[in-house]
């Protein structure tokens, strides 16, 4: 990595202008160290961001739970109550990485981290997502790309907790500018779906300050299928949640992670499951309505049984 | 001519390492903690180019850089870059970011030349060249035996396979590397390394230096398969650093440059026919194969650079056979020898083959084996292995468990050497009734330092911690390298001499009976202050060649998402005589564990439009956790009458076919492919359109 200089500050408003010049925000360190030691990214200045106010807590609240940017993966996975109240949440969280970087993981920087295609984190390729102007993946190596992409960079969203999260209609609270905004997070990562250059729709400057989780009585649960057993990223994720009486559905939501540059659901399977008894014919026709527009490379079409098999297992998950 | 004593205190039972406490408290220095005096970090600039004309490397820039102490260019002149990762340049400075700074400011003036990277477009003649005067592919290497096409015409039972095996990186957790200081006084080396004497002649003559100027030091290191006997570029440049700073240099491979350039298990592409008659009897083999080492590989190399030859048909006997196999270049890394050279790759395709024809002639894999593979102690092995496998109870046709999660057994064989070779050593017996075994051979991790401490113990009647074992030093009597599971063959019967040497010799000067156990202090007082030496070297008759070993699996197949969970291998070994069976359980282990990795993980990824390793890390260049790890049964046939035979090496062989004959049998379909992937799983239900892992 190239040298670079390191500020701590208490403010979010020192924080977001410490960043205008070349900066980075720094929380676990995960993704941007990474990086940097790859000459992907080579900030000026790395703003730590721990230390900030009121961003370590787990709040229960009447409307909706709080999770602060700095809450670790562990503290989320191992939070009794939430996972009483998000078993889907908690899942997800329990799949990231392995013991150590959960510890030092935090939810904003699990949200915020940039794509894992390869090609994108290989020090000499400059690809079209650094700026170049070739997706190496669309014709190469793409058997963990995605299935569904907006734009010529098929690199997908890998975080676990973006999943469970939209499923379970949160919300990012973020600041940008001089405001605090809240992001579903559909928004959070729209701009990744057009535009190659972007891992979400986050600036420089906007900072994830916590995430909300409305309360509404869904259940909710996550699967993910790896190459390996533990400490790998998922080849495809679901994670589901819905309002459920005996096996009746209703307020549903389907989402697909490393598939799409974004959290992958579609409308028209969430209108189809609303008040419908789950059986595995249902199950079947969402995943085909789900599935419907992939677009499978050379390498990655195995992707489609998994992610099939995924929604009838975790949609079963709910009811069962 | 000496032999093992029929009564045994000390050999054969499970003796914890005598340096497990150093390990775990971190007290052990391994070669890449070593920090001698004033040392310096040193790194290597690598080629960004899959292939390249080199006209000119400019480190000037580079030693302007605050900290850097020194530069050197690899090679002065032009040269030609045939592959991504190799040595141009390296620094050396007083911290790790002087070093990458300086690596920036490395100026390199190249014309890029064309590539290839994919065995199978390599091979094609059209293709760009590797080695301009020779085709990328060899002639076929060709043996023949009997009459092949009329034995196949005449076969009750023929059947056909395409099987390919990955380039295997080499990713000991201790990269490769050394730590060297040049003075006026000669030449320091600590090393990550197999062999402490051939990387002192290595690095000895790359210095110009002679060899008894140079000294080799290995305390503890983390690691080596094959890929660690000589100083490498690494050691090399690291010298020259030192050299010109006048100081200690270290240079440690990061895992980048690990996946690079230090060696790898060659790809193979095997077409395999097997033809047998009725009874299960194999008439003919036919093979047809190919596969790459790298640059290592082609016409220009044959013979000479390792090339992708491997045994076939391995452990069966068959009257007929032609086999054609070539080796083909491309713009990689080179390949190493890599723990059981030839074997896993020969193993898993004709273990698969062999399950195969087993389906086909509707026979029990096992009793197809027995009928076919004449070795006895493999005959053994089978019968117990498939006893306490519950074999008979757990082996269904091929694709018949019900359900999605479909479960599957397999079975594999091996065979290897890991005879023992010239080692010297020396005691020492000090008049506090200590004793001191000095031999110049190094502990790659397998406990060999544990070894010296037994077969001493044994010899004087004493516990092995009473012992200390002296090792990894060059100073020390000379031993061989660490290779071809001959460490425990060659090391164990030097010390028995030198030991048996050295209780004559105390017994005759203190003129105590017999000194050994309870009399040994008293017999040590009587030397006085003059320790006794003795000296003592390899002998023949205490070690022997030649293993065989077998496998069983069991795994679990998800069909809807591919993914293979392997829940048990039963491994029934032999290696002769047990020297210590707690090390020699934790080997086979280990084994099997990397079997594992090659089975369904690991796989360098090579890209045809840059050229690049893509997964030069182990986040993309996966190998087994514990998570994946299964439960591993061991049973040790111990064969004292035998001698002491290396056990590194055969364990690792069968694991990937016995796990692949295990898929099969779930699926009641073949994956052919190495490693056994959910995108593979499922293309061989047939549940994918496209899939592969060549362009």
């Amino acid at each position: 990595m190239k040298s670079f200089q390191y500020v701590t500050p208490h403010t979010v408003d020192s924080a977001v202008s410490l960043a205008a010049d070349q900066g980075r925000f720094l929380a676990g360190g995960i993704d941007i160290l990474g990086e940097m030691k790859d000459y992907i990214a080579s900030p000026r200045l790395l703003v730590n961001v721990k230390d900030l106010p009121v961003t370590r807590e787990i709040t229960p609240g009447k409307e909706s739970w709080t999770i602060g940017t700095n809450v670790t993966i562990s503290e989320i996975e191992q939070h009794a109550e939430l996972k009483r109240v998000f078993p889907g949440l908690q899942q997800a969280a329990a799949e990231v990485g392995s013991p150590q970087i959960r510890n030092v993981a935090t939810i904003g920087g699990n949200l915020a981290q940039h794509s894992r295609c390869w090609y994108y984190r290989h020090r000499d390729i400059h690809c079209l997502k650094k700026g170049g102007d070739t997706c190496y993946a669309h014709d190469g190596e793409n058997k963990y790309h995605s299935l569904f992409s907006g734009n010529p960079c098929i690199s997908p969203v890998v975080s676990n907790l973006a999943i469970a999260l939209a499923a379970l209609d949160a919300k990012a609270i973020v600041r940008r500018g001089k405001e605090e905004v809240a992001l579903s997070i559909a928004d959070l990562y729209a701009k990744a779906w057009e535009n190659p250059e972007v891992h979400n729709s986050l600036t420089g400057t906007d900072l994830i300050l916590r995430v909300q989780i409305p309360n509404g009585g869904r259940r909710s649960a996550y699967q993910q299928v790896s190459e390996k057993a533990s400490f790998d990223w998922a080849l495809v994720s679901c994670a589901a949640a819905a309002k459920v009486e005996g096996t009746k559905l209703s307020k549903v939501r389907v989402v697909l992670g490393a598939v799409a540059p974004i959290p992958w659901q579609v409308q028209a399977a969430h209108d189809f499951l609303e008040g419908k008894e789950l059986d595995d014919g249902v199950a079947t026709r969402a995943s085909e309505i789900i599935l419907k527009e992939a677009d499978p490379r050379e390498h990655n079409g195995y992707k489609m049984p998994i992610a099939q098999a995924l929604i009838r297992r975790t949609l079963k998950q709910l009811v069962g | 001519m000496l032999s093992w004593p029929a009564k045994r205190d000390v050999v054969g039972q499970d003796t914890p390492r005598v340096d497990g406490p150093a390990k775990v408290t971190g007290a052990a220095k391994y070669s890449s903690d070593v920090q001698p005096e004033g040392w310096l970090y040193g790194m290597i600039y690598r080629s960004h180019w899959p292939a390249a004309k080199v006209t000119r490397v400019n480190i000037e820039k580079a030693k302007q850089i605050p900290g850097i102490k020194a530069a050197v260019v690899e090679r002065d002149g032009e040269r030609t870059i045939r592959f991504y990762g190799e040595e141009l340049a390296a620094v050396a400075g007083t911290s790790r970011q002087a070093c990458l700074d300086a690596l920036l400011a490395i100026e390199v003036e190249a014309t890029p030349l064309p590539f290839v990277v994919k065995e199978e477009i390599a091979k094609n003649p059209n293709s760009p060249r590797v080695w301009p005067d020779a085709a990328n592919l060899t002639e076929p290497n060709v043996r023949e035996k009997g009459d092949v096409d009329k034995a196949f015409a005449a076969a009750a039972a023929v059947v056909e396979g395409f099987f390919t095996t990955p380039t295997q990186l080499h990713q000991p957790l201790e990269t490769h590397g050394n730590t060297v200081s040049v003075t006026y006084d000669g030449v320091t080396c600590w090393a990550s390394t197999q062999g402490i004497f051939s990387v002192r002649d290595g690095l000895a003559d790359y210095l110009e230096v002679p060899h008894e100027k140079v000294r080799v030091i290995t305390d503890y290191m983390g690691g080596g398969f094959g890929a660690k006997f000589g100083p490498g570029a690494e050691g090399g440049l690291a010298g020259r650093l030192s050299k010109a700073a006048g100081a200690p240099v270290k240079i440690m491979l990061t895992r980048f440059d690990q996946s690079l350039a230090v060696g790898n298990r060659p790809s193979s592409f095997q077409q395999i026919k097997l033809g047998a008659d009725a009874d299960g009897k194999m008439v003919a083999f036919e093979m047809n194969s190919f596969g790459t080492a790298g640059i290592g590989a082609g016409a220009s190399s044959a013979g000479g650079g390792g090339g992708a030859g491997f045994p076939a048909p391995y452990i069966y006997v068959v009257p007929n056979i032609r086999v054609k196999q070539s080796s083909v270049a491309v713009n990689a890394g080179e390949a190493r020898a890599f723990r059981a050279p030839g074997h896993p790759i020969a193993s898993f395709g004709m273990e698969s083959i062999v399950d195969e024809l087993a389906v086909k002639l509707k026979m029990d894999p096992v009793e197809l084996r027995l009928k076919n593979d004449p070795n006895k102690i493999r005959q053994r092995e089978y019968a117990i292995g498939a006893e306490r496998f519950g074999w008979k109870q757990k082996y269904k046709p091929p694709g018949s468990s019900p359900g999605p999660i479909k479960v599957g057994v397999g079975c594999a064989g091996a065979t290897w050497g890991g005879g023992g070779r010239g080692t010297q050593a020396d005691v020492q017996i000090n008049s506090d009734g200590s004793v001191e075994v000095r031999c110049g051979t190094q502990d790659l991790g397998t406990g060999t330092r544990t070894l010296v401490a037994v077969v001493a113990a044994e010899v004087f009647g004493l516990k092995p911690e009473q012992i200390t074992a002296r090792i990894g030093d060059t100073r020390f009597p000379p031993s061989g390298g660490s290779g071809g599971s001959t460490t425990a063959a060659s090391v164990c019967p030097a010390i028995f001499d030198a030991c048996t040497n050295a209780l004559q010799d105390l017994q005759k000067k203190t003129g105590v009976a017999d000194a050994r156990g309870s009399n040994w202090l008293a017999a040590c007082r009587k030397l006085g202050v003059n320790p006794l030496t003795s000296h003592g070297q390899w002998q023949e008759g205490l070690s022997s060649s030649g293993v065989g070993g077998v496998q069983f699996a069991e795994v679990e197949v998800d069909t809807e998402t591919g993914f293979v969970k392997v829940g048990k291998i039963l491994c029934v070994q032999d290696c002769g005589l047990v020297v210590d069976r707690l090390t020699c359980e934790t080997q086979i282990n280990g084994g099997i564990i990397m079997g594992l990795g090659y089975a369904l993980y690991e796989e360098r990824m090579m890209d045809s439009a840059t050229g690049l390793v893509l997964n030069p890390n182990f986040e993309t260049y996966k190998v087994p956790n514990f998570a994946d790890v299964p439960e591993i049964q061991v049973i040790l046939m111990d064969m004292p009458e035998r001698g002491v035979i290396g056990v590194g090496e055969p364990a690792t062989i069968p694991t990937a076919g016995a796990i692949a004959n295990a898929v099969a049998n779930a699926l009641g379909v073949r994956v052919s492919s190495l490693p056994i992937t959910p995108a593979r799983v499922l293309a061989a239900l047939g549940k994918v359109g496209k899939v592969g892992s060549t362009a």
